[in-house]
């Protein structure tokens, strides 16, 4: 079993006690997110938006979650069996959750490499698969949890702030 | 110039008589501006984009454009008119492109000019600014005033990547200023410039434009209108064919993908879009950086651009098919805009900021934004998800939006109200 973190040194305290005690959230959203098909892809992520729009948050934040979700949600339609998006809002953050039903990650720790790919032909004709999307990802959330395995489910999930400071 | 009072304006407006309550309106609306309500259409002006799809829907002729009368010329001693493309597109082929162009000369004014003159300006000009300011990318086209404004109120995030420079129909008013005061001798104040607009758009921003330092144009008249008189003069112009400049390679502005054909070059990749509902579908994915191969993104609110615009005559396709035909055809013209780059270098066409217009938030405040939100989920689960628009609001979601925001109320809804008779009626 593999599991990877990366947490901005400065928001450490808060997301370790988001994770150790999830509070209830204000507001969850749940989309299913079916394997390879790229039409629905990213549904999930353009209601969030919206959602987040209507509370106000601010257009850099917006960005950030934008990029990171779309990119873990064709993630989820690319690289896996398909699964299920989850987004729970709180009045300081947004917490994203990706779980899939297979087939897991080999090695965590290569995945994150800009560039590295394991997309297969059809997800590369789609324009997806250049291997940026996980770094992305990274790049884009403050905090980044990875768990998986070689043959089970992958479970990614991230938190950002709304006032990141 | 500019004796026209300055207000918020909208070129859209209500004939209540008219209105059915139909809510063929409310459900076009690409920013969900309208609700009927006591069986009126009502247009949120803060919400407004100005894009006309509810001009073009309305069988009732209750929601028309406005656009000024042709009365306020008398205001001025020379009257300039300003062409778009467009407009060329709306005539049937035996009108040959001089004879559309000087049938406005016999309608009240005493010049016309083309959008078309500035075309290659204007893409020197954007391929300038894409180069300066390649941080930025894509660069979001700023001609179309219905996208600007769609930016404006629902992706505000992306307003710093909008082609911050006059239209192209505004930086031909400043330079015709300039140079018809300094050749003609003509002041100011007796100087009157009008646009010619194909779209609703177009009118609100001559009369409210973003962005802009100066109001430039006096009015603006509708494309149907002047065909309409212009028409009347045809004949005799056919019969003694006028001598008058054209520029048909630069009637490339009213069509969406040729504007970014000229502009695409080795360095600067270019993407097309036109109709609302594209021009939305790709801004989403603009704020995901999902685009960010592109170097230029030229939007049009219309379909195939500005040849779409619902102050036309003309079928969007066949006006296209015109017009491209007339770029085909026509022999290259010397241009020759004596004085257009010192204004350019001098920063003339410079605009401000676009400040964002944000409708969407349910709150200032994140929390009871928040507490917005959840109860409107709380009556979405009420609400029976038909997404009729009976109820005078344009989706389940909106009526519960407005409901929280105490905008309706639940017996609004007419699919609930039925029910709930039913219900008592089977009680007793």
């Amino acid at each position: 079993m593999g599991e990877y973190w990366n947490i901005k040194p400065e928001l450490e305290d808060s997301v370790k006690q988001h994770f150790s005690a999830p509070p209830e959230a204000e507001v969850e959203l749940e989309f299913e997110v079916p394997e390879k098909d790229f039409n629905t892809a990213g549904r999930g992520s353009s209601e969030v938006k919206d959602l987040l729009k209507r509370l106000g948050v601010d257009s850099e934040t917006l960005r950030r979650i934008a990029v990171a979700s779309y990119e873990a949600e064709i993630n989820l339609a690319a690289h896996s069996k398909g699964g299920v998006m989850s987004c729970m809002i709180y009045d300081d953050l947004i917490h994203l959750r990706f779980l899939d039903k297979g087939p897991g990650i080999e090695d965590i720790t290569q995945a994150m490499i800009p560039g590295y790919s394991t997309a297969d032909e059809l997800v590369r004709e789609f324009g997806f698969g250049a291997g940026l999307g996980l770094p992305n990802i990274q790049k884009n959330s403050d905090a980044l949890h990875i768990q998986s395995a070689k043959g089970s489910s992958t479970l990614l999930e991230l938190l950002i702030f709304f006032s990141a400071p | 110039m500019s004796k026209q009072k300055a207000h918020y304006f909208h070129a859209i407006q209500i004939l209540g008589d008219n209105c059915t309550g139909c809510t063929s309106c409310v459900r076009v609306c690409p920013t969900e501006a309208i609700r009927v309500r006591n069986r009126k259409a009502i247009i949120d002006p803060t919400r407004c984009i100005d894009c006309g799809n509810c001009v073009t829907v309305c069988h009732f002729h209750a929601i028309i454009p406005r656009s000024d009368s042709m009365k306020i010329l008398e205001d001025y001693k020379y009257k300039v008119a300003i062409l778009p493309a467009a407009y060329f597109g709306q005539f049937t082929e035996d009108v040959s492109y001089e004879v559309a162009k000087a049938a406005v000369l016999k309608i009240g004014f005493d010049e016309v000019a083309e959008e078309a003159v500035i075309t290659e300006f204007m893409v020197k000009v954007i391929r300038q600014y894409i180069r300066n300011n390649r941080d930025k990318r894509p660069i979001l086209s700023s001609n179309c005033p219905a996208v600007v404004r769609l930016i404006q109120v629902k992706y505000p995030s992306l307003l710093p990547s909008v082609f911050h420079q006059e239209a192209p129909m505004s930086i031909l008013t400043r330079y015709l200023r300039e140079i018809i005061e300094e050749e003609k001798g003509i002041k100011d104040e007796d100087l009157g410039i009008f646009l010619i607009a194909p779209c609703v758009a177009h009118v609100t921003a001559v009369h409210q434009p973003e962005g802009a330092h100066t109001h430039l144009q006096d009015g603006a008249f509708s494309v149907s209108m002047i065909y309409g008189k212009a028409r009347e003069h045809i004949k005799e112009l056919q019969n003694n064919p006028p001598k008058i400049d054209t520029y048909p390679k630069g009637l490339t502005w009213a069509l969406s993908g040729v504007q970014a054909e000229l502009v695409d070059c080795e360095d600067i990749r270019t993407l097309s879009v036109n109709g609302i509902e594209n021009v939305m579908e790709i801004l989403s994915r603009v704020e995901d950086h999902y685009l960010d191969q592109y170097d230029y993104i030229v939007l049009r609110s219309c379909t195939n651009g500005c040849v779409g615009g619902c102050l036309n005559v003309e079928n969007p396709f066949v006006a296209m098919s015109r017009l491209k035909k007339m770029i085909k055809e026509g022999k290259p013209n010397e241009i020759n805009l004596e004085g257009i780059d010192k204004l350019y270098n001098s920063g003339e066409f410079d605009v401000v900021p676009l400040a964002p217009r944000p409708i969407m938030e349910l709150d200032k405040d994140i929390k009871s934004a928040i507490k917005k939100m959840k109860r409107i989920n709380e009556f979405l689960t009420m609400l029976p998800g038909l997404n009729c628009g009976a109820c005078g609001s344009p989706s389940c979601y909106a009526l519960a939006e407005d409901i929280v925001q105490d905008r309706a109320s639940l017996d609004d809804c007419v699919v609930l109200l039925k029910r709930h008779s039913k219900e008592e009626e089977d009680n007793y």
